[in-house]
């Protein structure tokens, strides 16, 4: 439910991406030492700015950009930023860049209006740091053009949008080819958000996209091989990894409850009766719809095998999840023998008597018609433990 | 008697000889509805054993034989636009997709084509349209909802099978229960249902189901406002969230947008909608 499968894509990729399609952009290029660094440093010319290259947010504050002047103070700075660990990631490049001086900024960025169902060019002059604040966003113009993807964008949709912002004529074929240039890019890529934050004009009056951002729709992977060494398996657990790999989501709580559910409505439903109850999930699998005894099996034993899991929840309402399969699957990570932790199941929906016969054969596990009932039991058989 | 289908339509299936195509086909057969056939390319021409249904190459050859007006879509998800993109061409009135996770360009290229067409696109990611008793265009299990007077939305298909199962058991029964479907960018929304259950004279009352992200429970709070004179109760979940310990571990995870929790019930509750603490809350609120 909400789900959006958006996937941001590391700084340096996002700009090698735009960079490839013609956006001018400052020099840069990626290091993973300091010696490096310095070596970059002296081909670009100083001064440059340093960027650690992570997806986790707060690496300004972190200290993870820094300016440096010269040459006397490069590796320190760089070994600096190489320390850092934001959100138990640590810093494996930096970026190295050209540092740019500049008479004014802009945001301008390729977005998708879902409610609407189509991308949306967005130019404002509230560029930098300034979009990101409320107040100063506010009293800066913003103006939005949607695009008919089927028709694809056109010249008069961008004038429209340089002339409500009264942007200098001399700026305006710039302008124009950016515009289209990042449309582009944001079809070819399947991009949900392309981004350049900021847009500047420099003393030579030329644009220049300073800061670029591009999250890619993970529904559309399958046809964009070349962006799938982009995601670096290493930044998932072991937890998330094993759910990739069996096409379930999983997502993880402080508590001891473990849960299978087949829908992030489920999912939600459960999570609600459980704080109502002052109690916690220790983990949601979302095994979606339709899924098959094998996903269903191996969730089962992620769970079985979590040593923050006391007590399992599985429910499951069948629509395109058929419940004799998720009954096999069910069976097939138990065997026929005493589960290790109590397993309290409600399974309803498509071919529930099936399911349910199969189920009946392990005499261990207890069955409930609501998830009300269901979540109850399991909260009072945690506390009963607890006692 | 219902909305979106009912028991004059003449419903088809796109993708009917796949694995879950076939299977709910015949749990289709089974709810009593009239089943026309379906396409699955390169098969046209030949019969389905079990359902004894016709199978076309193509969605206008299944139109132009069998007068289909309601088509259930379950072909794979890199297809599925292609697949509504037919339908509409061919005339499809209305296209339910039980598909989801569709690539979300691809959702707006279909966008873009139902302006321009008299076809309404149930989905993607939805469980269908259940008239109980009369037809079920989807994946609901079948002898989950009685007939009765109470119209039921929802954004995700689970919820949708959980409230109709709830007011069973109250012995309160349907008219018509949609799942609108749970993706990103999907067909119609509350808004376009809201408007036809309060033009249905077999609907007097109607229940909401909600839940986190996006802001379409925003719009039909003021939808029914301005335009719906029957009784609505909605139920939006995961609100706990708003207030929990455990938001964080959401937000987190990226890939769930919790801007508007805690929001929505109180822009609904503005509207003069009744709102559901629990799910299970909901049959003691219905008016008898």
């Amino acid at each position: 439910m909400g789900v959006e499968h958006s996937m941001k894509l590391q700084e340096y990729k996002a700009k090698s991406i735009l960079k490839d399609a013609g956006i001018p952009l400052p020099v840069s290029t990626l290091a993973t030492n300091a010696v490096q660094v310095k070596r970059i440093a002296a081909e670009i010319g100083y001064p440059v700015v340093l960027k650690a290259q992570t997806l986790e947010p707060g690496r300004g504050r972190a200290g993870g950009v820094r300016i440096v002047q010269n040459e006397y103070e490069i590796e320190n700075i760089s070994n600096q930023i190489f320390k850092l660990v934001l959100n138990q990631h640590p810093i494996q490049f930096i970026l190295v860049e050209k540092a740019f001086t500049f008479s004014k900024e802009y945001y301008f960025a390729v977005i998708s209006d879902l409610d609407a169902g189509c991308p949306v060019l967005r130019l404002s002059e509230a560029g930098g740091a300034t979009y990101l604040e409320p107040e100063s966003f506010k009293n800066a113009r913003c103006v939005d053009q949607p695009v008919d993807i089927n028709v694809g964008l056109k010249d008069f949709q961008i004038r429209r949008l340089i002339t409500q912002l009264g942007i200098d004529p001399s700026l305006w074929k710039q302008l124009q080819l950016i515009a289209h240039r990042t449309y582009d890019v944001y079809r070819q890529y399947d991009a949900t958000l392309v981004e350049i934050n900021s847009l500047v004009v420099t003393q030579q009056n030329q644009l220049f996209a300073l800061d670029t951002r591009i999250s890619v729709d993970g529904q559309s992977l399958f046809r964009q091989e070349r962006l799938y060494d982009s995601f670096d398996p290493s930044y998932f657990g072991w937890d998330e990894r094993q759910a990739l790999k069996y096409d379930v989501d999983y997502h993880s709580f402080p508590g001891e409850i473990g849960c299978i559910v087949n829908g992030m409505g489920l999912a939600y439903l459960t999570i609600d009766q459980l704080i109502g109850l002052n109690m916690m999930p220790a983990a949601m699998i979302d095994i979606h719809g339709g899924a098959t005894s094998t996903s269903i099996a191996s969730s089962l034993e992620m769970l079985l095998s979590n040593a923050r899991v006391k007590v399992i929840i599985i429910n499951i309402f069948g629509g395109m999840t058929r419940c004799d399969e998720a009954a096999d699957g069910l069976l097939q990570a138990l065997g026929g023998g005493f589960p290790k932790k109590p397993i309290f199941i409600r399974l309803e929906g498509t071919n529930d008597d099936s399911g349910l016969d199969l189920l009946h054969k392990n005499e261990n596990l207890t069955f409930f018609g609501t998830t009300d009932a269901l979540v109850n039991a399991a909260v009072s058989w945690l506390r009963g433990e607890e006692q | 008697m219902s909305i979106l289908i009912g028991a004059e339509s003449r419903i088809m299936i796109q993708g009917i000889t796949g694995r879950r195509g076939h299977f709910h086909a015949l749990q289709m057969l089974k709810a009593g509805n009239q089943i026309v056939g379906g396409t699955s390319p390169g098969k046209g021409g030949d019969w389905c054993h079990e359902s004894r249904l016709p199978i076309f190459d193509t969605v206008r050859d299944c139109v132009d034989a069998t007068n289909a007006d309601v088509s259930v879509i379950f072909v794979p998800p890199h297809s599925t636009a292609d697949a509504i993109l037919e339908a509409i061409d061919s005339g499809v009135r209305t296209i339910i997709s039980i598909t989801g996770s569709i690539p979300l360009q691809d959702m707006m290229i279909v966008k873009s084509a139902l302006k321009n067409s008299d076809s309404l696109l149930v989905g993607p990611n939805s469980p269908g349209v259940l008239v109980p008793g009369i037809a079920n265009a989807g994946i609901f299990p079948n002898d989950i909802a009685i007939q009765g007077n109470v119209g039921v939305i929802s954004r995700s298909g689970t919820l949708c099978y959980e409230i109709v199962d709830t007011l069973k058991h109250a012995s309160i029964g349907v008219s018509t229960a949609i799942g609108i479907g749970d993706d990103p960018i999907i067909g119609i929304d509350y808004l376009t249902c809201l408007e036809f259950f309060e033009a249905d004279p077999h609907t007097d009352q109607i229940v909401l189901i909600g839940g986190p992200g996006g802001d379409s429970e925003m719009r039909a709070a003021s939808f029914i406002m301005e335009n719906v004179t029957k009784p609505v109760i909605a139920y939006i979940v995961g609100e706990s969230l708003s207030t929990s310990v455990l938001r964080p571990f959401f937000s987190r995870s990226g890939s769930l947008s919790l801007d508007t929790l805690g929001k929505k019930t109180g822009a609904l509750r503005d509207s003069g909608v009744r709102i559901a603490g629990k799910l299970s809350d909901i049959p003691v609120m219905i008016k008898r």
